[in-house]
């Protein structure tokens, strides 16, 4: 099949697309450096738990930068929350509604309008950033036991965001001071993205602008179409399971690929889970997203017009379509990694870790939230790396110096897994061991995956070891063992071990 | 009448600069500079450095032992890091720790190719020693017994490595178990064994970096001091004095430092770069620079702000990262030999692929028939048909026209429209990147001049300059001896950084006078607490006050506000001790005013004037280049 035919006149110039997309991608990597560096918190600014990202008036996602990949295909949810109001310059919008075009509460989405010189809208500027607390039950605003989505925090419906609104908001969240200056540090990043688009705009012109935009967007459709087109057509499938809190539930695909099109059809997976491993319909389209470019081309930018010949199926009301007012805060992080998985097992991967292992540790003083890579799945010509974030996410780690400076816990260990990665003709990467010891009381809440089930390999590659959570009491030398998802007190002298699973290996050993 | 006063003899200053394909050699004798260059010898540098010293000396007329200061800029440590050659090394971390530089910070390499890895450990898992004793944020836990320490001895002894990294938790500020491992393997190894010790290489909190650049440092330590050694033979064998070495910070050291601590100079090529920048900075009166140095596969960029470069208190380097002072380059994927394309989505796309040297771009007529940035200046007519670059090359207009042509025909352009595409995206891919460094660093682009320097740097110099919103532009008449100059002139620098972490009350006038000690120039890492990230003030005076507003004021231009009621950490002290260099006069550029269109043949370089750009020559060896505004 390959290319739609495209007449002469109406295929995009082959420079001006490249400047365009280079200008554009420019902007995004502008409003991210902006961003980490004025923000406040070690989340955005140490771990980059952030994304910016540029969108045509129609509040189409033209680019973003590559920070990471779970807000990918989210981010648009985000914007068309709010594309249809009433714009003015300056007036910037922000929400975290997981049902209203967010991802989980953690995840504070600014939407911010761009205009030219006489006042037409020629786009919005977006950014997301994790905040390390925005309210709830918990420190950290990460509960693995949630079962309604007002205990994980603040609940932020699209608004206008002013300094009245940042008061309102950032009154009900911990370490107000922090989340405000984080708040402006977005708002900061925004302008920078609409001021830059401004330029472009006194530069080519307004309909040229919005003509270079259109080209970027054919243009990632297009060379994502053409990669599909090389997969041969069929029904590829797989399932999986995902660890609840009230046991295993159910993860099933069925991925049709016809011509330059592919859709993923979730049909058969659990229904709404009592827990908070739900996901709102973005983060589960926005994990297909991050598979298809794995499958097809890396280099394919990060724009929603690659997303046009993906057709995403899930009946409303389940797992991967869930409805307001569902429990979501580890669906973000947990479930839309499995849901990568579920992709790029259909398409014949070996696995990584499919976990974010996500540890919170805090008390009213402090709050720790950090995420632990581990094994990556081996490739037809490749081992998979070790101890590193393998899917949906991609952030940095707390150095154990800053984290014993800061807060009161001491690290026991921390190092790779040896063993852990699945043996094959090449081996799954191994996952990696943090321990740590608590120097006063504190809660601790993790999420977890693959504890139960580990990651498979392929091509007669062998599964990878399974991830372990153990938590030993003072003075005794017995460790328990941790459920997936788990909530509780560490007291002084406890300790705390997570062992991260590793990656399947790929062809038989 | 009495026989004239003997002048006190002038100092004779030579500087070289060892580059990819050539040497070159600058001679600054009694304010005249004469240059040289031979073929940079890879195996082993050394050669080619004194070939280019004696072309140099011929040239200037000089005999070796003239030679008064000797400054050496080289590639060793990076060539080796980059092509991950190292010593046999073993690295010792607290029990528990030792796989710290291969975890890292834990995020993958690539986003979306999934098996896609770092750099290999320069220490195999089987060559990492967990070592007993523990200290922690206060000092010591968990005492370091003799015992334990010579279980580590043991260990390494029995493992027969030429080189041990030691990197142990909270060293910086807690450096006496270090120490006391560093000092029994010294005892029992003597000169056979080079040890790093991280409180001694790097003195700053985060363990990763620390223990990374420390692992580095170990692992090229022995090499460079292979090099070093031969060179400083061949220099006394000629009669010349010993090199001084050129750091990454942009300062000179002695051959003996620079051979223990290899993790110092890797930068050390371009650095010299930028050591230049700073010199014409100053000679030409423009204390603000964007500095562009484009040569045939890449393309360096630094900023001079105020007659200095900036530097930053680490960067990676080949998938390394070295937590040590050096000057701030960031480096692109562009420059004349990068090969046009057209991608999968019909986009014209220009690199990250180079056509290198051999055989380079289609009009060197070596067998290359890839379209590249060359190609498409020569087609332009902005490289003139039959012109010689440096290595004797003829360029070939009629090939570098059939190799754009079959690229035209793939996107479905004109010949000349597609060349003009490539040298826009060339250009924008350069744009980029110096936009986001600037904004990184909180800098207005159009508040600076642009230098533009490297074989193919004043080529594209004005497209970027307009791009960026630059009105001016200086290039160097001989860009080719650029580098090489700016060693010559180098200050020598010794630079101490160490972690104090003191907070609040703690930061007294007694303790900051004890911290500047002798030091010429103090800077300070501070933060709010409770920020993961510090921002550098210089404040020489000592005063915790004026330190208090330095680093509020500097927050609010970074950050754009002030957190009067939060309590600031003093987390970092940089202090340096600087021997100044010399200031060679290197007078004024003669050239006759030129208006653009028109491309200029420089020694090493073609400048190439668009209409409504003129050039004229500038002090400093300089050509100042500017818009004419009546457009």
């Amino acid at each position: 099949m390959g290319l739609k035919p495209a007449s002469p006149e109406s295929r995009p110039d082959p420079v001006e697309v490249q400047i365009t997309a280079g200008a554009l991608a420019s902007a995004c990597e502008e409003m991210g450096a902006v961003l980490v560096r004025s923000a406040h918190s070690a989340n955005i600014k140490e771990r980059r738990d952030c994304s910016a990202a540029v969108f045509d008036s129609n509040g189409e996602m033209v680019m973003q930068a590559e920070h990471i990949p779970v807000h990918l295909g989210s981010m648009p949810a985000s914007v068309a929350a709010v594309a249809d109001r009433e714009h003015h310059p300056g007036v910037s919008w922000f929400l975290n509604d997981p049902f209203a075009g967010g991802t989980h509460l953690p995840d504070i989405t600014v939407v911010t309008p761009a205009f030219d010189d006489r006042g037409r809208l020629i786009g919005f500027a977006a950014n997301r950033a994790h905040h390390a607390d925005v309210g709830g039950r918990l420190p950290g605003s990460m509960p693995a036991d949630s079962r309604t989505l007002a205990e994980e925090g603040v609940i932020i419906p699209p608004r206008v965001l002013d300094e009245r609104a940042i008061a309102e908001v950032t009154s009900l969240m911990r370490q107000p001071e922090q989340r405000r200056a984080d708040l402006r540090a977005q708002i900061a990043a925004n302008r920078a993205g609409a001021h830059r688009l401004a330029e472009l705009a006194a530069l080519k012109g307004t309909e040229e602008l919005g003509r270079a935009m259109d080209s970027v967007l054919e243009y990632a459709e297009n060379r994502t179409r053409t990669r599909i087109s090389e997969i041969p057509d069929g029904v590829y499938s797989a399932s999986d399971k995902l660890e609840a809190l009230d046991g295993d539930l159910d993860l099933k695909l069925t991925a049709t690929v016809r011509g330059e099109d592919i859709s993923f059809d979730f049909t058969g997976s659990s229904a709404q889970d009592s827990g908070n491993l739900n996901c709102p319909i973005s983060v589960t389209a926005s994990a297909c997203y991050f598979a298809v470019r794995v499958i097809t081309d890396p280099d394919i930018p990060a724009s929603a017009g690659a997303y046009r010949p993906i057709e995403v199926v899930v009946p409303e009301g389940t797992l991967l379509n869930a409805n307001a007012p569902a429990a979501v805060v580890a669906g973000n992080v947990e479930t839309s990694s499995r849901v990568a998985d579920l992709c790029l097992r259909a398409f014949g991967h070996a696995l990584g870790q499919g976990t974010m292992n996500n540890v919170t540790l805090g008390n009213d003083r402090f709050t720790y939230y950090e995420t632990l890579g581990g094994g990556q799945g081996a490739g037809p010509d490749a081992d998979g790396p070790s101890a590193v974030h393998v899917a949906m996410s991609n952030t940095l780690n707390t150095p154990i110096e800053a984290l014993e400076i800061e807060f009161p816990l001491r690290a026991v260990e921390y190092s790779i897994r040896r063993g852990s990665g699945g043996r094959g003709e090449h081996r799954g990467g191994d996952g990696l061991v943090r321990e740590v010891e608590a120097l006063e009381p504190m809660e601790f809440a993790l999420l977890t995956e693959r504890r139960r089930h580990r990651p498979p390999g392929a091509a007669g590659g062998e599964p990878a070891a399974a991830g372990r959570n153990l938590l030993t009491a003072r003075g005794t030398d017995r460790p328990e063992s941790l459920e997936p998802k788990a909530t509780g007190s560490l007291n002084s002298g406890d300790r705390l071990r997570i062992e991260t699973p590793g990656g399947g290996g790929y062809g038989a050993a | 009448m009495a026989p004239p006063e003997p002048e006190p003899s002038a100092p004779v200053i030579l500087g070289v600069d060892v580059g990819g394909t050539f040497t070159d050699a600058v001679l600054i004798d009694g304010g005249r500079v004469f240059a040289g260059k031979a073929p940079t010898t890879p195996e082993d540098q050394s050669a080619g450095v004194l070939d280019a010293i004696g072309k140099v000396l011929a040239v200037a007329g000089r005999a070796p032992g003239q030679v008064t200061n000797f400054s050496h800029g080289m590639t060793v440590a990076t060539n080796a890091l980059l092509e991950n050659r190292s010593a046999d090394t073993a690295f010792v971390a607290d029990r528990g720790f030792t796989d710290l530089v291969e975890i890292g910070r834990q995020n993958r390499a690539s986003l979306y190719r999934l098996q896609a890895s770092r750099p290999a450990p320069l220490v195999p898992p089987e060559k990492r020693i967990g070592s007993a004793g523990r200290n922690g944020p206060e000092g010591e836990i968990t005492p370091l017994t003799a015992e334990d320490v010579r279980h580590v001895v043991e260990r390494v002894d029995r493992l027969g490595v030429e080189s041990v990294a030691v990197c142990l938790l909270h060293a910086d500020r807690h450096p006496a178990h270090e120490a006391a491992i560093g000092a029994a393997l010294r005892e029992r190894f003597g000169d056979s064994l080079h040890v790093s010790l991280s409180h001694e290489v790097v003195g700053t909190f985060r363990e990763y970096e620390r223990a990374a650049t420390t692992e580095v440092d170990a692992a090229l330590s022995p090499l460079l001091s292979k090099y070093l050694g031969r060179l400083v033979k061949a220099c006394s064998e000629a009669g010349l004095t010993e090199p001084a070495i050129m750091q990454s910070s942009g300062g000179l050291t002695s051959v003996e430092n620079a051979a223990g601590h290899a993790a110092l100079t890797v930068l050390s090529g371009p650095a010299g770069g930028a050591a230049a920048a700073a010199l014409v900075s100053r000679a030409a009166g423009a204390p603000d620079l964007l500095c562009f140095d484009m040569g045939g596969t890449s393309c360096d960029v630094c900023v001079v702000e105020d007659g200095m470069v900036r530097e930053t208190g680490g960067k990676s380097i080949g998938g390394h990262p070295l937590a040590l002072p050096m000057v701030d380059i960031d480096t692109v994927g562009a420059g004349g030999g990068s090969i046009a394309w057209r991608d999968s989505g019909g986009a014209l796309r220009v690199g990250p692929r180079s056509a290198g040297a051999m055989p380079g771009p289609a009009a060197y007529g070596h067998g290359g028939t890839e379209p590249t940035v060359t190609d498409a200046n020569l087609v332009l007519g902005r490289l003139s048909d039959g012109s010689e670059l440096a290595g004797r090359i003829t360029l070939d207009r009629e090939a570098a026209e059939t190799a754009i042509a079959r690229l035209a025909a793939e996107l479905g352009l004109g010949i000349e429209q597609c060349a003009e595409g490539i040298l826009r995206v060339a250009n924008s891919e350069m744009v980029r990147a110096l936009r986001v460094m600037t904004v990184e660093r909180g800098l207005d682009p159009r508040r600076f001049t642009l230098l533009a320097f490297g074989g193919a740097g004043p080529l594209h110099a004005t497209a970027i300059a307009e791009e960026l919103g630059i009105e001016r532009i200086l290039v160097p008449v001989d860009g080719g001896v650029f580098s090489a100059l700016g060693l010559a002139a180098a200050d020598r620098r010794r630079d101490s950084v160490r972690t104090v972490l003191l907070r609040g009350e703690a930061i007294t006038a007694a303790a900051l006078t004890e911290l500047i000690g002798d030091a010429d120039e103090v800077s300070w890492d501070l933060r709010y607490r409770g920020q993961s990230f510090e921002l550098s003030v210089s404040e020489p005076s000592g005063d915790p006050g004026r330190l208090r507003e330095s680093f509020e004021s500097a927050h609010e231009s970074m950050y754009g506000y002030r957190d009067e009621d939060a309590q600031i950490e003093l987390v970092t002290v940089r202090r340096r001790y600087i021997e100044p260099g010399v200031s060679p006069d290197l007078g004024a550029a003669r050239f006759q005013e030129v208006e653009g269109p028109r491309s200029i043949d420089l020694e090493q370089a073609t400048l190439f004037l668009p209409e409504g750009w003129s050039a004229r020559g500038h002090a400093g060896g300089l050509l100042s280049i500017s818009h004419s505004k009546a457009m």
